[in-house]
């Protein structure tokens, strides 16, 4: 396929996947702050959320919180920013995608543009608009899965849509784990877990409370729950191994070499899940696997310019 | 009469065709369709108008304005009522559309080899060589089955006695198509059942027929040879066609910098390495296709694409060039090439046409200018034109300074009150002005013209500027069966 048309199609998969997790957290967080007797610290979320090199933005309400994270069409990581560039890359590949991929995403656009939105964020009930623009990411999800061909297209979208994923969840482990102090810890994560869609999985699976042990080992290594580092590392080499036919030899063979090492590194790790240093600089070192791998793939696959 | 409560708004234009009433009866072909409407009142008719926006809408049939970083989206205009044509009207149309196509390509592949027509006194040499878009590059360059224009669209317009005009060629990149597709698709949600009732003819074979062509031009004799859409890219005016045309056809859709010279032959930058191409299809002027040979700060074409086309490595299509034949100094010679090439009379009448380099016509048009519209040689869109009897006494004279600068560039036409339909606009039935521009695809099998075309409105009551850049709008075609 034309390399331009496969960065588009990765990128396109990233930026919705951002905004898929943003939302969820922000959904979280939402609900966090009306179940806390305390101020719920909206400053901090707006920071944490916006992008580094912006004058920071200073929020006094949770209602100009959700505007700023969601709405702000200058705010250069607001939902609706992210929206509009999933949206941008679709269209420059609008022959290439299905025409119900490209209907559902121009859909997703019109829902955020919609008055009806900012009145439900802004004045009514936030969390209506947050699961409206959600749903529609899933619809996403579901027409790729029922409309798109598995060629390779398919495979540079699923790439697109688990080292979005991966980095998130990385980033998100880092940010909760930073504000936790003893006394919030475990409500930390179990906000950390909701915003991840994977609270429900947690009481079964580990079966006692919540600890810090647990909660890394869901979101690091559990290779059953869909958001952890380790199963999108294996979503990713396992779609590159896709590319195995169409690929150039030698590219394939570098990429191959450092999907397979992000793999294993993390799969047979010694790190110790109680310290919390080495755990940190497992974060760290994974992120740079993570970026390398999907800098790599922009010079050997989407190279055009 | 029976469809009084609908038609009470209806007044029809003295002296100007009207497709749907013969004074104040209904003609037949509309018949059907209006009995079937009568079912619907004018609160129906609201309500139907309502969905086609909101189809138009979350289909992103859009343009984009940008503005402030973010795009505002614009619906191409739309009505939902359809045009009727009937099956003798057709058959001239038809007949008359592949007669002037043609003769234009027999004039194309004469004025850039032998020049016969020139030779023999038929068409000045100086008109041929003053036309901005007669390209010396292609001169004695040999087609593959000598086809310069594969896709053609005429746009046709109705006189008084209902008679039609060419009003205008456009052999280079004419757009519109995907319009005339997607507006068909507007109907059967709109309009449930109603086509099957009325015998309309199908028009969704235009995407094979298309394709079909393209890949006859490969140059490889291969069975699969690789054909690609050219186009500017998402911000041109067009790229919906753009996008909409290479998903039916299963091509992929280029943009300049995806594409590379290399030893006179063109690739396509893949994740798989390069992939040569054998035949663009481009949405791209001639002026922007190679930085080399045309205009050096295009950043749409590619470097050394017209070297891989002369080199016959490549096939173009339209082929560069073809400005010169749709050149409106040159369409009041179109009824001669028809007589002189092909010893025939011309199906379709020419607009009467006066060069304005021409000191007699010059102050001829002049003394009666309410009556006359003129227009640039070398622009489309609507740009650049005077209508005679819409303007002011100042505007004629600050025109009339920019003619006399360089006449060539000129001509003026008497001004014809386009055929109306009925549309409906702000919740009422009426009649507006309107063209046709049906597309001739000509193949090494010969032309085909599918049945139907693009009918463009000028949405205003009484205007007769049916652009889309100057507030026209579109509507479905019927030719029936």
């Amino acid at each position: 396929m034309l390399s331009r048309v496969a960065d588009s199609v990765f990128w396109m998969a990233r930026y919705l996947e951002r905004t898929d997790n943003v939302l969820r957290l922000l959904r979280t967080d939402y609900i966090a702050s009306q179940d806390e007797i305390l101020n719920f610290d909206w400053q901090r979320v707006t920071d944490t959320l916006s992008t580094k090199s912006e004058t920071p933005k200073v929020v006094t309400s949770y209602r100009e919180a959700l505007y700023h994270l969601i709405l702000n069409k200058d705010h250069d990581a607001s939902v609706f920013t992210n929206i509009v560039r999933v949206r941008e890359n679709a269209r420059s590949v609008q022959d290439y995608i299905t025409k119900e991929l490209w209907q559902c995403l121009n859909d997703y656009y019109h829902i955020v543009r919609d008055p009806h939105t900012e009145d439900l964020l802004l004045q009514q009930d936030p969390v209506t608009a947050l699961d409206t623009l959600l749903r529609e990411s899933i619809i996403f999800y579901g027409t790729v899965e029922v409309t798109m061909n598995r060629g390779d297209g398919y495979t540079f979208l699923n790439l697109g849509k688990y080292i979005e994923r991966a980095l998130q969840s990385l980033d998100l482990l880092e940010m909760k784990w930073d504000i936790a102090d003893e006394v919030t810890e475990p409500v930390s994560w179990k906000y950390l877990l909701y915003a991840l869609s994977g609270f429900e999985f947690h009481t079964k699976f580990y079966r006692n409370a919540l600890q810090t042990e647990d909660v890394i080992h869901q979101v690091l290594f559990n290779t059953q729950f869909p958001h952890s580092v380790s199963y999108s590392l294996s979503q990713i080499d396992r779609y590159f191994q896709r590319l195995k036919e169409t690929s150039l030899t030698d590219n394939f063979k570098e990429m191959e070499f450092l999907a397979g090492k992000m793999v294993k590194d993390i799969q047979y790790t010694t790190v110790n899940r109680k310290d919390s240093v080495a755990v940190r600089e497992l974060i760290t070192a994974t992120r740079n696997q993570i970026l390398n791998f999907s800098h790599k793939l922009t010079t050997l696959y989407f190279g055009y310019t | 009469m029976p469809f009084s409560t609908l038609l009470t708004d209806y007044q029809t234009t003295p002296n100007v065709w009207d497709e749907m009433c013969d004074q104040q009866a209904i003609r037949s072909h509309y018949q059907v369709f209006l009995q079937s409407l009568k079912k619907d009142s004018i609160a129906e008719l609201v309500k139907k108008n309502e969905l086609a926006k909101k189809l138009f809408m979350s289909q992103g049939i859009t343009f984009t304005v940008y503005s402030d970083g973010e795009g505002i989206e614009k619906i191409f205009p739309f009505d939902i009522l359809p045009r009727i044509i009937t099956a003798t009207e057709w058959s001239i149309i038809e007949r008359g559309i592949k007669q002037r196509v043609k003769a234009l390509n027999i004039f194309l592949a004469d004025v850039y080899h032998d020049q016969f027509i020139i030779k023999d006194g038929k068409i000045p040499a100086a008109l041929i060589l003053s036309c901005p878009n007669f390209m010396k590059e292609m001169v004695g360059v040999d087609l593959s089955h000598g086809i310069y224009t594969q896709i053609s669209g005429i746009d046709l317009i109705r006189d008084s006695d209902g008679s039609f005009y060419v009003l205008e060629d456009n052999l280079r990149t004419p757009s519109g198509v995907s319009y005339m597709l997607e507006n068909r698709s507007m109907t059967y949600r709109i309009f449930p059942d109603t086509l099957p009732k009325n015998n309309v003819r199908s028009i969704k074979d235009y995407p094979d027929l298309l394709l079909k062509n393209l890949m006859a031009l490969s140059k490889r004799a291969i069975s699969n040879p690789t054909v690609v859409l050219l186009t500017p890219g998402i911000y041109n005016s067009a790229y919906f066609e753009h996008t909409t045309l290479a998903r039916l056809m299963g091509v992929e859709l280029v943009e300049g910098r995806d594409l590379v010279v290399d030893n006179a032959k063109v690739y396509m930058k893949t994740t798989a390495g390069l992939k040569q191409v054998d035949v663009i299809y481009r949405r791209v002027d001639d002026d922007f296709l190679d930085p080399l040979v045309f205009n050096p700060k295009s950043m749409l074409g590619v470097p050394g694409l017209y070297f891989a086309f002369r080199s016959g490595n490549v096939a173009i299509i339209n082929a560069p060039g073809n400005g010169v034949a749709d050149d409106k100094a040159v369409y009041p010679y179109v009824p001669e090439m028809i007589k002189y090439y092909l010893n025939e009379e011309p199906i379709l009448k020419t607009v009467p046409t006066y060069s304005m380099s021409d000191p007699e016509h010059f102050s001829l048009v002049f003394s009666q200018i309410n009556k006359m519209v003129i227009k640039k040689t070398n622009e489309s869109g609507g740009y650049g034109m005077l209508m005679g009897n819409a303007v002011t006494e100042k505007e004629i004279a600050e025109y009339k300074k920019e003619v006399e600068k360089n006449p060539r560039q000129f001509i003026a036409q008497p001004i014809i009150s386009l055929s109306t339909v009925p549309c409906f606009i702000d919740g009422k039935i009426q009649p507006r002005h309107v063209d046709l521009r049906p597309f001739a695809l000509y193949g090494p099998q010969g032309i085909e013209i599918v049945p139907g075309g693009l009918t463009r409105v000028a949405l205003r009551e009484g205007s007769l500027v049916v652009n889309s850049s100057q507030g026209g709008g579109s509507k479905d075609t019927w030719v029936l069966a």
